[in-house]
């Protein structure tokens, strides 16, 4: 920060070092209450699971290389179908998005200084991790769930599954589940409640509204699943009857309470990347995104009317015609805030003066296999046309255009963008070049074939197929796309990983950031900003009459808030400052009380009931223990 | 910024109620809890939109061989724990006001009556379970028990917050504590109402 070459403003920032010095060492990792290391430690976890997640494609996608191959079994085949896809829905996309993004960029770009519960951000972390943990013993133990990622009855229940690997599934998503619905909370109150005095919700980033959206999406999705999830567990374990028609129960009541959840999911795990895309392209094109209120509203929009399309997922099962009507019009209509979203950056690259930058190609990548993946969504919606497609392959590469492109190639454009910001060094750009085109292209060539291959009738969630129906020459070219799509990836990874130790030392703002987390170093330090950032408008960092002010401000030490772990909370409309918070430090309890859960878990799946209600007591004892200690008397 | 308060270091009850009359927003603690509420009450909605469909979809319900529900009882029952919403409302006035021991007071009468309520649940359900159980009653009893008993969780919980509550409120009141009276306070009044959804779909088969 150039003021600190001013002697009271280098008195200021030493006072806030010492005042927020954390923790070192493996310690301070697993005690950290930082939102930063705890993005961090998100960011990792996450990317040794898509390592996972993407070795188990691989393997899938080279036993379906040509015809009556046996490099997996059907029942490896199932298990590695299913553990892809639970993996990265709830371990990579989100927890990549939310939990990596959303926990090291949100608090920066509000100009708040940590999240509004420390210490539950902790809590989220390590319950997903330990839930990670968990699903994965499962594969370890040769009892991975097998019965694709949304796990129908009957095939799902006792008699038809009858191991433990439908025990790993339900249990471990409950567990995820608490993880998400705790993160989520965290960021609607750290939105609401901790924006810098001034920055008033219309002057809020683009990237955080997709991530209220997100967040109230969570707090309302995630219930469906738990429900569904305790009944399949009570069936299975208990021998209660709500998916036994034999009984009285009903297996569509799964389907149902799975979709309820399950789409607004699909909007839950592109969201984010919407927030990325709105913030990366005003950076690159120079100019403020076209139609900032209507985006706002749409990213808002999308996730409510993602909960009112859930049937469309079911149009083959006999549902009635009525209903199937509606779910179709309703699912037609969820296209119209998306498409706002896609002129929107659309007509921001056009008008702007685009520089096609490593992080602006893979927003271009993403918009352009966003835009293929909602062209044969919207298929979809025409009944017959779904009705002949359902379980082909036309859908895998529907949904695989969406997450594939709509996620991760956002991802991959943030990592790329918020590289310097958070390790202080520039990535090889020629390098970024060609992981982009190398991923772009792989991606394309994998998953353009399976529409193909799908219309003229491949089924998916097959582990091997007969020669001569005209498939094999497809599946070769999807089965090389894959291994492409992976040297592209890994070809990112060595990019990244050199440049962490070589890569050209950057300053605070290498690119011209239009959001406040450029205002700060890079790295940021604990305590994010020295000085609490006036905010005028929602491009808070081209207004450089306000940063000016702020360094005048440290100087004369005027809203530094130093005396303790201070920052400040504001009203939820305008953003007037409230009250002035003193925030929680390191604390050995999160990590606690997510192993006494993961004992509640472990014992929950080998059925020993009584020692999971002990568990249950370490639990509140833990929680007690937590709550011992009020702020004041930190 | 002369007129922010740093409210953590409201420790005595004056000091908590000036804080508490200052503040415009509503309290961090108040949105987290808020929020929990919400997706509680959705988990809630879920169950109850389940019971409905399973309902729907079945003629007999209940199975034969399984009485149907008693409605005075649990209607009573309901109507008591929301009146136990009263002096949850008065103990977080009295905590806004600085008062400690009209806070604990409150918090206490609320509690015992919250405690009765769930002793005289527990034993109507041992009674129902003696009369048919989940694995007998199909899927009538399975979306029966799942509610009721999910519903005595919650309750549990409530009752397990209060007297947590009271042991700090025990050694004087602070602005944490003033924040942690209104977040239990708003975890009973969810409690409550949803324990009346609870009581009309359970009893509905009787109406």
């Amino acid at each position: 920060m150039a003021a600190s070459a001013t002697p009271q403003a280098q008195q200021h920032v030493e006072r806030l070092e010492r005042i927020w010095a954390e923790r070192t060492g493996l310690l301070g990792w697993l005690t950290t209450t930082d939102h930063k290391r705890i993005g961090l430690l998100y960011f990792f976890t996450t990317l040794a699971l898509l390592a996972a997640a993407g070795t188990e494609a691989l393997l899938m996608r080279t036993q379906l290389i040509g015809p009556n191959k046996d490099v997996l079994g059907p029942h490896a085949y199932n298990e590695l179908m299913t553990m892809h896809g639970v993996t990265m829905i709830f371990f990579v996309i989100i927890p990549m998005t939310t939990g990596a993004f959303g926990n090291y960029l949100l608090p920066l770009m509000i100009g708040a200084r940590d999240m509004a519960f420390p210490r539950m951000n902790a809590l989220s972390f390590w319950l997903f991790l330990a839930s990670g943990l968990f699903i994965y013993t499962g594969l370890a133990t040769g009892s991975a769930p097998d019965a694709g990622w949304f796990d129908y009855v009957p095939l799902a229940s006792s008699t038809f599954s009858p191991g433990r690997g439908i025990d790993f599934y339900a249990l471990g998503l409950i567990f995820n589940t608490v993880a998400s619905t705790a993160t989520a909370v965290n960021f609607i109150v750290t939105i609401f409640k901790l924006r810098a005095p001034g920055m008033s919700l219309n002057r809020m980033p683009l990237f955080c509204y997709a991530f209220l959206a997100v967040s109230f999406a969570l707090i309302f999705a995630l219930p469906a699943l738990t429900v569904a999830l305790i009944f399949l567990e009570l069936d299975r374990r208990l021998g209660f009857h709500f998916y036994d028609p034999s009984a009285g129960g009903d297996v569509l009541l799964w389907q149902h309470l799975f979709w309820i959840f399950g789409h607004p999911e699909v909007y839950i795990i592109i969201l984010p990347s919407f927030g990325i895309a709105t913030s990366i392209i005003p950076t690159f094109t120079r100019r403020k995104m076209v139609a900032f209120p209507l985006v706002a509203l749409a990213e808002l929009l999308v996730a409510f009317i993602g909960f009112g399309v859930w049937a469309h997922h079911m149009f083959a099962v006999g549902l009635p015609t009525v209903a199937t009507i509606y779910f179709a019009a309703a699912s037609m209509i969820v296209v119209i805030p998306s498409a706002i979203q896609l002129f929107a950056w659309i007509m921001t690259i056009l008008t702007g003066t685009p520089s096609f930058k490593t992080p602006l190609l893979w927003i271009v990548g993403f918009i352009v296999t966003f835009l293929v993946g909602g062209l044969s969504g919207i298929m979809f919606a025409a009944i017959p046309f779904d009705q002949q497609v359902t379980d082909t392959y036309f859908v895998v590469a529907h949904f695989h255009y969406i997450i594939a492109g709509g996620a991760l190639f956002p991802i991959m454009a943030g990592i790329f963008y918020w590289f310097p910001k958070v390790t202080g060094r520039m990535y090889h750009e020629r390098a970024g070049q060609w992981s982009f085109w190398l991923t772009f292209i792989g991606t394309n060539v994998t998953f353009f074939p399976m529409h193909i291959v799908g219309l003229i009738g491949m089924p998916r969630r097959q582990y091997t197929y007969p020669s001569g129906l005209g498939w094999n020459g497809y599946n070769l070219v999807e089965t090389l796309g894959s291994y492409l799509l992976a040297v592209g990836l890994l070809v990112a990874v060595v990019n990244l990983v050199v440049s962490l130790r070589k890569g050209a030392r950057v300053g605070n703002d290498p690119w011209g950031g239009d959001t406040l987390e450029w205002a700060t170093t890079s790295p940021p330090p604990p305590y994010n900003y020295a000085v609490i950032p006036k905010v005028s408008s929602a491009y808070a960092m081209w207004d450089r009459e306000d940063r000016e002010e702020d360094a005048r401000r440290l100087a004369r030490g005027e809203r530094t808030l130093q005396q303790g772990h201070e920052t400040p909370a504001s009203t939820v409309l305008d953003a007037d400052w409230d009250e002035i918070l003193d925030m929680p430090a390191d604390s050995p309890w999160p990590i606690t009380l997510a192993a006494a859960t993961a004992g509640i878990f472990a014992m929950l799946l080998l059925g020993h009931y009584v020692t999971a209600a002990v568990f249950g007591a370490i639990a509140l004892l833990v929680l007690v223990a937590w709550h011992g200690q009020e702020p004041q008397e930190a | 910024m002369s007129d922010v308060t740093r409210s953590v270091h409201a420790t005595t009850p004056a000091a908590a109620a000036r804080v508490a009359s200052q503040r415009r927003a509503l309290p961090n603690g108040w949105w987290g809890a808020a929020l929990l509420v919400a997706t509680e009450a959705t988990l809630f909605a879920c169950l109850i939109a389940s019971y409905f469909y399973l309902y729907s979809y079945t003629t007999k319900w209940p199975p034969p061989g399984v009485e149907r529900p008693s409605v005075a009882l649990p209607l009573v029952l309901a109507a008591v724990l929301v009146a136990t919403c009263v002096p949850m409302l008065l103990a977080v006035r009295a905590a806004r006001a600085g008062r400690v021991g009209a806070t604990a007071g409150w918090v206490a009468l609320a509690l015992a009556v919250q405690a009765g309520y769930l002793a005289v649940q527990i034993v109507e359900l041992k009674d129902d379970l003696d009369s048919f159980s989940p694995r007998t009653g199909g899927a009538y009893a399975s979306a029966y028990y799942t509610l009721l008993i999910a519903h005595h969780a919650h309750v549990l919980l409530g009752i397990l917050m209060s007297a947590w509550l009271l042991t700090r409120l025990a050694s004087g009141l602070t602005n944490y504590r003033v924040v942690a009276t209104r977040v239990i306070a708003l975890y009973w009044y969810f409690v409550a109402a949803v324990g009346v959804a609870v009581t009309l779909t359970l009893v509905s088969p009787s109406l």
